[in-house]
């Protein structure tokens, strides 16, 4: 079995400190676990499964390494959340909507559905076919760049889904407006319109992006050098 | 036993970590322990909460790591209060002082002490 300090620095993965500095935290990382470990030992557990709970006391190694360097050099350049989360599904929604605007200008239009509604024939739904199928692009650059950040599961899946969640937000959000300051439309015509623009734009979009999405979605990986 | 969020363990990390090296001087998994057992247990630091907050104090100048030798003849890296953190002790007990006085007016929140 290999020694502590180099199960620590596989996990950990080159710091970027220099050497000496970088030996210094390993070999006191390492003094850590071993103590950590006899005292498990100490209680009847065996030595390897001691070890391994030694380690397991880190729940996410990739944030841990974040916490060392921004304490190492007393700035957070970017939390670890900005570069996991944030910024992989800020990049999902401004690219999700740029598709959708392209093809808006320069695409075929829109799949009216349209619906009986007592009186008439009204579009109800609009669907952009080209705008669905560009979004697996959009969920799997997501959470790539989720993953390769180091970003855990949820991470990577809500940035993937980052554009039909800010959709969602803004829906529920406009909902209870629309139903206080607009008195001409009856609420339970807008409540039936929340539920299909949930459908057609949160639920439906859903899927393609999370078919983008799959390929790239695992759990983080200790860095490595 | 109550788990404690972690902005709050973080917050109060660092009075902890500074009451226990005025004491005396320890290595990491020394003031974990300490930690834990002073607390009884509702305070806990692992290998990821604790050394990020020692390097920060580090870096700030309010500890410092040395390597020493334990009486086993294993080489330790002990944290030494310095002159700086000692400073930073009292107006942290003062500050956390004032916030549960403040707690307690609101919420009803009293010490056990």
């Amino acid at each position: 079995m290999p020694d502590n300090q180099e199960l620590i620095r596989e996990r950990l993965g080159n710091l970027g400190l220099g050497t000496c500095r970088e030996e210094e935290i390993f070999r006191e990382l390492s003094d850590h676990v071993a103590d950590h470990a006899a005292a498990l030992e100490a209680r009847g557990v065996p030595r390897d499964a001691a070890v391994r709970a030694a380690l397991d006391s880190v729940f996410n190694w990739p944030e841990f390494r974040e916490e060392i360097l921004s304490a190492e050099t007393e700035e957070a350049i970017m939390n670890y959340r900005t570069k996991v989360l944030w910024l992989p599904a800020l990049c999902a929604l401004t690219l999700s909507n740029v598709m959708l605007a392209l093809i808006q200008v320069f695409g075929p239009p829109p799949h009216f559905y349209w619906f009986y509604t007592g009186k008439s024939m009204q579009p109800m739904i609009a669907f952009f076919v080209p705008w669905l199928i560009s979004q697996p692009v959009v969920g799997a650059v997501a959470a790539y760049w989720s993953r390769r950040a180091g970003g855990a599961l949820r991470h990577q899946l809500l940035a993937a889904l980052a554009p039909v969640i800010a959709l969602l937000g803004l829906f529920v959000l406009i909902l209870p407006f629309s139903m206080v300051l607009d008195k001409h439309v009856a609420h339970n015509i807008r409540l039936t319109a929340f539920l299909v623009l949930t459908v057609v734009w949160v639920l439906l979009p859903s899927v393609p992006l999370l078919i983008g999405a799959a390929p790239f979605l695992r759990k983080p990986r200790p860095q490595s050098s | 036993m109550i788990a404690i969020d972690t902005k709050i363990k973080r917050g109060s990390g660092e009075l902890a970590v500074l009451a226990l090296l005025d004491q005396e001087p320890l290595h990491g998994y020394e003031i974990s322990k300490r930690i834990a057992q002073v607390s009884g247990g509702v305070l806990q630091f692992n290998l990821a909460s604790l050394y990020p907050l020692l390097y920060r104090m580090e870096k700030r100048g309010w500890v410092k790591g040395k390597w020493e030798e334990a009486q086993s003849g294993r080489k330790r890296r002990n944290y030494h209060l310095t002159r700086n953190g000692k400073k930073q002790l009292a107006p942290l007990r003062a500050e956390w002082g004032m916030f549960f006085q403040a707690l307690h007016r609101i919420a009803g929140v009293a010490h056990a002490g």
